[in-house]
């Protein structure tokens, strides 16, 4: 469905010296290369999500696959169209929501601007009043479509953002940090609506968001790429399992530690009482509850994985360290 | 064409519907457009009823470029208003959505925006236009199917400036300043171009090419065109025409659009 395979995208930026004349009349230019050779292939009804830091390379990536921007070279194949004609047959079929932009009629009701996308994307009446309708209920949002956009808010302006964009029943939607700047129940009712609009039409999604706890409930594959280059592209609960080596034990104490309390070096303790926290390797853990059972008094233990956003950015981190950022 | 038709039709509902929210600005808009408008109908009245001639011109003669100057200049403020608005669009992004729209970008960029108080202030242009057009003493039919011809011949190429400035706006975010120099040299022609010398007349009328696009309409309505200019006119037009969509072309394989 999605095929990107050798894909670089360069971009030319404008390098100031800072002498106003050479500024002024020779001018320098700067290659920087915010894809590099990347590939991958999306299949039908996956929901992957495509991850990393700021500048990483994720937006482009997205914006090439649906043609808005065109790559500088490699093979780009979606729904077997090449995005950059732009052919209609094409647009139909897709959809892109950016969560820190907006794409509805500003000073007019949203109502306004799904009539607007019916005609655009040449929906009938019967269609259109039934796609709405339902969308309104999975957003519940009925309230808002009446109300001009500019005073909506931003969990609010979003849910419109995604029923105007998705009218059409697009097969493969890309979600932009659809969840950006939202408050918990906000950013819960969208990753909801994400969760069952994929359910019930089976669409292809790639999803890029700088909230970990969405991507994990949503997305069961995982591309994480940073400096223009894919440092994993697998399952999420492999990449748990390859990289996570780390269990954060949870003890809340009955009595504040012993005088002789003591962990080897390797343990990472945070002590702030009754809580107590460990971090440690999954072969210590039988160790460590053998240890504290003898040694203290507590009223509850938890042993939960290391959170995956520990786990992703000492991947970014390790990456940084092995990939040099190109040139 | 008719879905092409339909959308432009709902974009200019809604550019309608958003400028009469604002009933001040409507009210402003207006009245400082007509107020413009016939000071310098009275300075011209005032200057050429004395002289009698203004550069071999009659003053129905002058008035007439004057309001053809009018005329296409409203008509063209009328229908691609949406390219005075269209450097926010590129500075945040949002282009981006209009490029993943069905249909072709000018529908939005180019034509999105139809003002329709430009439409009310075309209504008294076109009434004052054809009352001076019939004073003419040796009116043909010819020069006036000529004259309405070049007319619409202007209006594409005001299209084709308005296509080049969006072109530039994609590649370099520049449209305000590019807007401001384009109305300037249409401003040069609101009174008749042989006022001015060669090789400036020249240049204002094949260069640019708003000569073609604002003066020709007249000449040709005062028989006053020979057949090689109206024929170089004619390849001229086309070409200009040409070169601002292959412009606007390349300049999409150039946008950047902006970081998340």
């Amino acid at each position: 469905m999605i095929t990107a395979k050798n894909l670089t995208k360069i971009y030319k930026t404008y390098h100031k010296t800072g002498n106003i004349i050479t500024d002024l009349f020779q001018r320098q230019y700067k290659d920087k290369k915010a894809l590099d050779n990347i590939s991958f292939d999306i299949t039908e009804d996956e929901l992957v999500g495509f991850i990393g830091p700021n500048g990483a390379g994720k937006t482009t990536t997205m914006k090439i696959l649906s043609g808005i921007l065109y790559p500088t070279s490699g093979l780009v194949e979606v729904l077997r169209f090449t995005p950059s004609e732009k052919e209609y047959a094409f647009l139909k079929q897709i959809a892109f929501v950016m969560g820190h932009k907006n794409q509805l009629l500003w000073e007019l009701p949203a109502m306004d601007s799904f009539k607007l996308n019916k005609e655009i994307y040449e929906i009938d009446d019967r269609t259109f009043k039934n796609t709405v309708n339902e969308l309104i209920e999975l957003l519940q949002a009925e309230k808002l479509i009446n109300q001009p956009v500019k005073t909506l808010s931003l969990g609010q302006r979003m849910r419109m953002e995604l029923i105007a964009s998705l009218l059409h029943k697009p097969k493969i939607l890309f979600l932009d940090e659809p969840t950006i700047g939202l408050d918990i129940f906000a950013q819960t009712t969208i990753i909801n609506f994400i969760k069952e609009y994929q359910k019930r039409y089976n669409s292809t999604i790639m999803l890029t968001s700088h909230y970990m706890q969405d991507v994990q409930r949503l997305a069961k594959r995982l591309i994480m790429i940073n400096h223009g280059r894919i440092i994993f592209d697998g399952l999420l609960q492999d990449l748990v399992a390859k990289y996570s080596q780390q269990k954060m034990v949870h003890i809340t104490l009955l009595k504040p530690l012993p005088k002789d309390f003591e962990t080897p070096e390797e343990i990472k303790c945070e002590y702030n009482f009754p809580q107590l926290r460990i971090n440690t390797q999954k072969e210590h853990i039988a160790g460590i509850l053998s240890y504290m059972l003898k040694k203290v008094e507590f009223t509850d233990v938890t042993i939960e994985d290391e959170p995956i956003e520990e786990i992703i950015k000492k991947i970014f981190t390790s990456s940084q360290n092995t990939v040099s950022p190109p040139k | 064409m008719i879905r092409n038709l339909k959308i432009f039709w709902l974009y200019s509902t809604f550019s309608a519907k958003t400028a009469f929210q604002h009933r001040v600005g409507v009210i402003s808009f207006l009245s400082g457009k007509m107020i413009r408008f016939l000071f310098s109908l009275l300075f011209i009245f005032f200057l050429v009823s004395k002289t009698k001639l203004f550069v071999g011109y009659s003053l129905n003669q002058t008035l007439i470029f004057f309001l053809t100057f009018n005329f296409i200049d409203s008509a063209a403020q009328l229908l691609f208003r949406e390219v005075y608005r269209f450097r926010p669009l590129v500075i945040t992004g949002e282009l981006d959505g209009v490029l993943l729209k069905p249909f072709h970008p000018f529908l939005r960029v180019l034509v999105g925006g139809v003002d329709v108080l430009d439409a009310i202030t075309l209504i008294p242009f076109f009434a004052l236009l054809i009352y001076f057009i019939l004073r003419i003493p040796s009116l043909t039919i010819q020069n006036i199917l000529l004259y309405g011809g070049f007319l619409i011949n202007g209006i594409c190429l005001a299209a084709a400036f308005h296509i080049i400035i969006l072109s530039i706006g994609v590649l370099t975010t520049e449209v305000d300043n590019i807007t401001l120099i384009y109305r300037d040299f249409t401003k040069m022609l609101s009174l008749p171009i042989d006022m001015y010398k060669e090789p400036l007349r020249s240049f204002l009328m094949f260069g640019i090419p708003v000569g073609i696009m604002i003066a020709l309409p007249s000449k040709l309505l005062f028989g006053l065109l020979t057949p090689n200019v109206f024929i170089t006119s004619i390849i001229i037009s086309a070409v200009f025409i040409l070169f601002s969509l292959y412009f606007w072309n390349t300049a999409l394989t150039k946008y950047q659009s902006v970081g998340s």
